[in-house]
């Protein structure tokens, strides 16, 4: 069964500026699945539609044609979303409150029960390893310890989707390993996992599936054992599968 | 319910309680309705935030401060001509807030009972905007009734009257001095004195405190020549 | 229902850490001022030259601290992205609309009931009387801010420019005040289509002209009718704008 699916989604972004109408595409026909329990990685350069894919998923985004369904219905659905995890590429949380405080304020917005809310705030704390850094606000945090915050909140409901948008971008070399066992642990709890990166390396170690994008469309999908024992296969399959929507020129040397 | 409905029917019930709100309230006078003043924007610009009560107390303290020295920014008195501005600046004060009760009688009393201004058809025509204002308001057809013994020389009866209102808390402390002042004048001492000690008694009345603390000694000795001067008010 | 009041908490939580307070110690100064001011030059009428200058300091204040929050209440989060992680949690938009209004007003209100307290205190401590109702006073204002924060808000999100909200705030704000002058105007322009227009366009501005207690105190006690009427006017004027701030919000992409 599909945890997810894309159905010839389409996404364009009009911007009128002093009466003259610009258009971008964003998607174009993007059709995707994803299966539940597994772990699917979305590659693409700047600009290939990963982060439009994703905030369609979740509602933030509404498709211009096509269908997007999550977990057997269709988004945007309000409901659908309690059973979703969303970790964006930056901690986009509230400063002014502490760690708690948001993980609360999630734990309360994902609708858990109130009994019993608390300790699964104090357990999730601990679990990110925050608990000592609990009670303090969020302005006080370093950049490791607001993508923790962040990871904290997507999974606070113990969502069966987790949705992570860029989740290694700009972290160190600790912090990536933790997050690729983070990844790798829900995989054995059976979540279906979702994300976005550039990082090949760090795509080919922990995904099932790979999709990759390139002009809003899905230029191609493969799978762990066309990769796996083959060194440079998925960078050269994306070299191949991408073209460059930046205007930038290739480098040559020689 | 769509967010569009619901904000239709909340524009539906907003249009109805506001209709009889607006049949309710109470209305104040049109700002086209102020004499011509060079306050007028000010005026115009505190009403507009707002702060129509705020600005009556400004033009108060500005017509206080008129009638004490001068207002910078009004014309100079014509010569021979005390307080020609007067009755633009109380009516600039009822317009503003036409429940200023005090505003109506403070001028009206200078306009109509100081010695050397003599004007009392202009404090007729500020009590009769009074009464036409706020009909239900009783000192302005007292004052009237007392501006009109005054014309025939029955100062008794006008005393009389103005006395029954000396307790009222809308009488002006000012007034209140005038009427003391009276009877000091007719050589009635001692109901002079009580009028000065009802005033010093009066907390409403604190502005004339130090004023009333004079007069009742210069009275006792009056009364009775043998005590000493007080000293003058700091 | 939870979900308002999650929103409501953190709301009211992140305006008390912030920027409220500042107002009230600011007022502390005003009234002190105006105190100083009356006892000098008011003479009879100091009592209601304080009471007065009290009460419009008060609202003077309220209004600028609610436009402002208002005003960047959604924008600032929507900036700073943090809107991304609270809509793709099973929240309605406007649950979170009302919530960050309710939470707002809730601040600037507990900031006018400190305002008014001390005010109040400082009147009967100078023994000066205060006839008629405070509270009732009081009550009009707030009911004022709330107005005005919900206008704000919607103007917020339906100009987006923070600058222009601020400034068509401030511009009905005097032309609530302006209402029954309005009307006036349109009973006297001679013109029925002109009249019908301004009629129209007085009715679209708060009508705070007969909403003011505040100005209309020394008038006596208000017909019981009116306030009834006054309360029901503010809740429906309300109401409107955040269902209106809510239509545009819901077609908000981010």
């Amino acid at each position: 069964m599909n945890a997810l699916s894309f159905k010839h989604v389409g996404k364009m972004y009009r911007r009128s500026h002093l009466g003259r109408v610009s258009e971008t595409v964003g998607l174009d026909g993007l059709d995707l699945d994803v299966r539940q329990g597994e772990v699917f990685g979305l590659l693409g350069l700047n600009g290939s539609g990963k982060t439009t894919a994703i905030k369609l998923l979740m509602g933030l985004h509404l498709p211009t044609k096509g269908a997007v369904s999550v977990l057997g219905r269709s988004v945007p659905d309000i409901e659908i979303l309690a059973r979703i995890g969303y970790a964006p590429e930056a901690a986009y949380l509230n400063r002014s409150l502490t760690g708690r405080e948001n993980l609360r304020l999630f734990a309360a917005l994902s609708r858990l029960p109130a009994t019993g809310r608390e300790e699964r705030v104090t357990d999730m704390l601990k679990d990110v390893g925050l608990a000592h850094a609990a009670d303090k606000r969020l302005s006080e945090y370093s950049k490791g310890m607001l993508q923790r915050a962040s990871l904290a909140q997507a999974l606070i409901h113990d969502p069966e989707l987790i949705v992570m948008d860029e989740p290694v971008t700009g972290l160190d070399p600790l912090a990536i390993k933790e997050v690729r066992a983070l990844i790798l642990w829900l995989k054995g709890k059976g979540k279906t996992v979702l994300f976005s990166s550039h990082d090949i390396s760090e795509v080919e170690k922990v995904c099932d599936r790979i999709g990759i994008l390139s002009g809003g469309r899905l230029a191609r999908v493969m799978a762990q054992d066309e990769w796996r024992g083959k060194p440079d296969a998925l960078e050269d399959a994306f070299a191949a599968s991408v073209k460059r929507t930046d205007g930038v020129g290739e480098i040559r040397l020689g | 319910m769509r967010p569009l409905a619901a904000a239709a029917a909340f524009a539906a019930a907003a249009l109805a309680s506001g209709a009889a709100m607006s049949a309710r309230a109470r209305e104040f006078p049109s700002l086209s309705e102020l004499p011509a003043t060079p306050f007028t924007l000010q005026d115009a610009s505190l009403a507009s935030f707002g702060l129509r009560a705020a600005a009556a107390d400004l033009a108060w303290v500005q017509m206080l401060q008129y009638v004490g020295a001068s207002l910078p920014g009004l014309p100079a008195d014509r010569p021979g001509r005390p307080y020609d501005h007067l009755l633009t600046l109380a009516l600039r004060v009822a317009r503003l807030d036409p429940s200023f009760h005090r505003s109506y009688l403070y001028a009206a009393g200078i306009l109509g009972w100081f010695r050397g201004v003599d004007r009392p058809e202009e404090a007729v025509a500020l009590l009769q905007e009074g009464i036409r204002r706020d009909p239900g308001e009783p000192l302005y057809a007292l004052y009237l009734a007392a501006l009109a013994y005054k014309q025939k020389g029955e100062t008794d009866r006008m005393i009389a009257l103005l006395e029954s209102a000396f307790e009222d808390p809308r009488t002006p402390s000012q007034m209140k001095t005038i009427l003391a002042n009276a009877r000091k004048a007719r050589g009635e001492y001692a109901q002079a004195l009580a009028l000065w000690e009802r005033i010093l008694e009066t907390p409403r009345d604190q502005a004339q405190h130090a004023r009333a603390r004079l007069q009742i000694a210069q009275l006792k000795r009056l009364m009775h020549p043998a005590s000493p001067l007080p000293s003058p008010p700091r | 229902m939870g979900t308002i009041k999650a929103v409501f908490d953190y709301t009211l939580r992140e305006h008390l850490r912030h920027k409220v307070w500042l107002g009230c110690a600011l007022f502390g100064l005003v009234m002190v001022a105006s105190a100083l001011l009356a006892s000098a030059l008011a003479r009879d009428e100091r009592a209601r030259v304080m009471l007065d200058l009290g009460l419009a300091a008060n609202e003077a204040i309220a209004l600028v601290s609610v436009v402002f929050l208002t005003v960047h209440l959604i924008l600032q989060e929507v900036e700073s992205r943090a809107v991304f992680l609270i809509l793709t949690h099973p929240v309605k938009r406007s649950n979170y609309l009302l919530g960050r209004f309710l939470g707002t007003l809730a601040a600037v209100g507990l900031g006018m009931g400190a305002m008014g307290l001390a005010h109040w205190a400082l009147l009967r401590l100078l023994g000066w009387p205060v006839e008629g109702s405070y509270l009732l006073a009081w009550s009009c204002s707030l009911a004022k801010i709330a107005i005005m924060g919900a206008l704000s808000l919607f103007l917020s999100l339906a100009l987006t420019s923070e600058a222009a909200a601020m400034s068509f705030s401030v511009f009905f704000w005097m032309l609530g005040h302006f209402s029954a002058e309005m009307r006036f105007l349109a009973q006297k322009s001679g013109n029925a289509l002109l009249g019908a227009a301004i009629t129209a366009f007085s009715h679209a501005a708060p009508d705070f002209a007969h909403f003011n207690y505040r100005d209309a105190w020394h008038a006596g006690v208000p017909d019981p009718g009116w306030a009834l009427a006054a309360a029901v006017y503010a809740l429906a004027y309300c109401g409107a704008c955040l269902a209106l701030a809510a239509q545009v919000f819901d077609q908000k992409e981010f």
